[in-house]
């Protein structure tokens, strides 16, 4: 697999008033092509800057982002690294222009200036592909938290993004909501082959991520796949991330002698982990 | 109490009316608005308002709703009336009192008049009951689209954006508002009671976080646009053409007579 | 007498709201003074329209609410006082903060219920010490502050108008840990300072099974359970039924016993589950 996205040595600063303030400090960061990351890390950990940075949104102080071969840096090519790199945001309130849900979707590519039959095609594929074909006649206001975000993502997915980069899209939405969106982001990386950069600070999120990155104060301090990172729960707890009360009590099992791993999030392979885990004691 | 701005005033159906591009209407609306008062006589205003009343049943909207709207208006109607009663007297006096005198002419007059408003607001309220707000802004836009050849391109674009943001953002707005007043009230806030300077300063707790929504709303919707890739209208195509049917044709058609009739009618009576 | 009282109460809006409300039907239950109730249901379960008639900003269609015995609404002219009876935080309530200073915001409440500027100050600094607001932010801007510390301040405006009852909506939505167990600590000192009654709607049922004695379930409206969260949390299968859930940790419990373990009903905190497994193994006796 090739890269999508290649940060090299970025740094980012920004001047609040009359102080610098330097949220990313040489920062390094490869994204594979097809892959599903998972960036985690607590407010202020930089990782909403990060987000801006790789689809030029935010251009670096110093360092380069470039996606396919093409640097962020370039303003004539600003439409088009937008255009493969799409943003998701938090709020889906204030991501949607049109008050119609197929109109919103239209969006994006009636600024690619493509042909309104095109337009057509590409709004109701993916009014499909998030699973909102039949409220495309809807109003925003009248839809779910999870249903707007999914309309958000449609609009984006309109403009045949190669990436789909969403900050903590689901920070704003109800259990159900966020369910929602999770198998949404999941299937357009198995179905459609979208790479995503999912960035959150809840950690079950990240179970069927291909790679977890854990962010602190700017920098990378872990890199690696989930069972591997979940294992490491001080890590996690340390830099101020969300534990599942699964891996809660893995852990303090773990702490208070259990021979018992914690690389596991699910309901049913904790309480297989944990049933295992008595009988080993009892041979 | 409130009215949802989304779909306006908007009736749903299929009619013959709704069906006709929304360019068309908004033109003939402008076109029957200058007949009504190009008509000097009760003969072409009959002739306008056969045309607005046969449109009406077109529109297959419930007479109902076209009386709500009216209620709403009846008091302009009657001070109209009043006013002309008394004005320009001409023909037979039929009552004298004071200074004031009422004669046939007047009364004509009155009458005249307040069927002049009536045919004007039956005829804008058709428009809004058989037309989206979304289509009407698209019909702005096409219709001011001429403008760009003398230079206006980038404020006819704007304009249109800005109104398809406001439709988007209107609702939620009021949503905001709402909860804003509900959470200054559960502080003990009294927005109800006061003399008209209190009642204004108990508005700042709530202009002041809506206006700070608002800007955080506007910032974040701009970078979501950005994202977009939207440049400022430059190369922007749309998905929903406007086209001009058959049935808009006949609508033309037919206004253009019944106009044409109103001004034989003047220059004849 | 139960400090609070719903009788009966129905809540219909009228269809032509554009926005989407949620009905309440036939609601009856009562609270007693100190208790904290928690009540979970589903977006749309009537919870927020629920709580909005506790303090009066709804009117029941039908029904009443008793504060200390008497019906709010027996004098709508003073409904307003209630008001600071009981108190209401709302979702994100950041959101509200609107004064030049944080002094100046959290004496908003105070203020509405006409109190001198001495017993506003008196409050202030007493709210500010429970909440942990250090007296140097007291001359800052509201906006300043970090999301968290917003969020404390917003909570510490209704807190200063010194409610018998506190009803909270969400208080830790979109917190970080760190928030959340600030905001949890608030709630609890407050509480326990005050003697006060509290109320909190929460999807986090994690947290409820920690701080809640009782919970109310609703569901379409309507009220389908109210009794003390052991008793909610073993009722597994109906709360299921309607797209609730017990705690993570009750739920890995539930797939033990199915598993033939020897595991008690009534585990709801990590604590427990903890010492529980680890006593478990110790005993030997593993197996039901």
């Amino acid at each position: 697999m090739d890269n999508i996205i290649e940060v090299k040595n970025v740094t980012f600063e920004y001047e609040d008033g009359e102080q610098k303030e330097t949220v990313l400090n040489d920062f390094s960061l490869d994204i594979k092509r097809g892959s599903f990351t998972v960036v985690l890390g607590h407010n202020g950990s930089g990782k909403s800057t990060l987000a801006k940075l790789l689809n030029g949104l935010y251009k670096p102080t110093s360092g380069d982002i470039s996606v396919d071969g093409i640097s962020t840096a370039d303003e004539k090519n600003e439409i088009e690294i937008k255009r493969r790199v799409g943003l998701v945001f938090q709020n889906p309130d204030n991501q949607l222009v049109a008050s119609i849900v197929e109109e919103d979707v239209a969006f994006g590519p009636e600024n690619l200036g493509h042909s309104p039959e095109a337009i057509r095609t590409e709004v109701d594929e993916a009014l499909k592909a998030v699973d909102m074909y039949e409220f495309r006649k809807s109003t925003p206001h009248r839809l779910s938290g999870g249903q707007k975000q999914r309309v958000a993502i449609a609009g984006i997915i309109a403009m045949k993004p190669d990436c789909i980069v969403l900050d903590e899209p689901t920070a704003m939405l109800d259990p159900k909501g966020r369910a929602e969106i999770i198998s949404t982001i999941k299937k357009l990386n198995r179905e459609n082959g979208i790479t995503v950069v999912l960035i959150t600070h809840f950690m079950e999120e990240a179970v069927d991520a291909d790679r977890v990155i854990v962010m602190d104060s700017g920098k990378i301090v872990a890199d690696s796949t989930p069972k591997d990172i979940f294992s490491n729960i001080k890590l996690l707890k340390d830099v101020g991330l969300d534990v599942p009360q699964t891996t809660e009590l893995l852990y303090r099992l773990k702490l208070g002698g259990m021979n018992i791993s914690t690389d596991v999030i699910s309901i049913e392979e904790s309480a297989q982990k944990i049933y295992d885990a008595i009988h080993l004691e009892e041979i | 109490m409130l009215k949802d701005i989304t779909f306006g005033q908007y009736f749903e159906s299929n009619s013959f009316i709704h069906k006709l591009d929304p360019r068309t209407k908004m033109l003939l609306l402008i076109a029957v608005i200058v007949f009504i008062f190009v008509s000097q006589n009760a003969v072409a205003l009959s002739l306008v308002a056969l045309l607005i009343f046969v449109s009406m049943i077109l529109s297959k909207v419930p007479l109902k709703m076209y009386l709500k709207n009216l209620k709403a208006i009846l008091p302009i109607i009657i001070f109209t009336m009043i006013i002309n009663l008394f004005y320009n007297a001409s023909g037979d006096v039929i009552l004298s009192f004071w200074k004031l005198t009422i004669t046939t002419g007047s009364i004509y007059r009155a009458l005249y008049m307040a069927a002049r408003i009536l045919l004007l607001i039956i005829a804008s309220a058709e428009l809004t009951y058989t037309t989206t707000p979304n289509d009407l802004t698209d019909a702005i836009e096409k219709l001011l689209s001429p403008l760009k050849f003398i230079g206006l391109k980038n404020a006819v674009h704007t304009l249109a954006m800005m109104m398809t943001i406001a439709l988007r953002f209107i609702p939620t707005l009021i949503e905001e508002t709402q909860k804003i007043m509900n959470a200054q009230k559960a502080r003990g806030a009294d927005l109800e009671n006061g003399k008209l300077i209190e009642r204004i300063k108990a508005l700042i707790p709530i202009l002041i976080p809506l206006l700070i929504s608002s800007v955080r709303r506007a910032y974040e919707l701009a970078e979501a646009m950005e994202c977009r890739c939207y440049n400022g209208g430059e190369g922007r195509q749309r998905m929903k053409q406007l086209k001009y049917k058959s049935n808009d044709f006949t609508a033309f058609a037919t206004v253009t007579i019944v106009c044409s009739a109103v001004v034989a009618i003047n220059i004849i009576l | 007498m139960s400090i609070l009282e719903v009788k009966n109460l129905t809540h219909t809006y009228d269809g032509n709201t554009p926005f989407m409300h949620d009905a309440v039907k036939n609601v009856n239950f009562s609270i007693e003074k100190g208790e904290i109730v928690g009540i979970i249901g589903h977006t749309g379960s009537g919870k927020s329209t629920l709580v909005q008639h506790l303090n009066g900003l709804l009117k029941p269609t039908s029904g009443e609410i008793l504060l200390d015995g008497k019906n709010i609404w027996d004098d709508p002219k003073k409904i307003r006082s209630i008001r600071s009876r009981v108190g209401l935080v709302f979702q994100y309530p950041e959101y509200q903060l609107f004064e030049d200073t944080v002094y100046k915001d959290i004496a908003f409440g105070p203020k509405n219920m006409g109190l001198s500027e001495n017993e506003i100050a008196k409050r202030i600094s007493e709210i500010s010490e429970l909440v942990g607001i250090k007296p140097e932010y007291l001359d800052k801007s509201p906006f300043d502050l970090s999301g968290g510390e917003k969020r404390r301040v917003a909570i510490a405006g209704v807190m200063a108008m010194q409610p018998e009852i506190i009803v909270f909506d969400e208080p830790v939505a979109g917190l970080d840990p760190r928030g959340r167990a600030d905001v949890v600590q608030m709630i609890s000192d407050y509480r326990n300072k005050y003697n006060a009654t509290v109320l909190i709607i929460s999807h986090n049922m994690e947290d409820m099974a920690l701080i809640a004695d009782r919970l109310i379930v609703m569901n379409k409206g309507e009220m389908v359970l109210f009794d003390t969260t052991e008793n909610v949390f073993k009722q597994y299968e109906l709360l299921k039924s309607i797209g609730l859930n017990v705690p993570m940790v009750t739920q890995v419990m539930l797939s033990l016993k199915e598993k033939g373990l020897n595991i008690p009903d009534d585990i709801f905190t990590v604590d427990r589950a903890v010492d529980y497994l680890l006593t478990l193994i110790k005993g030997g006796n593993y197996n039901a």
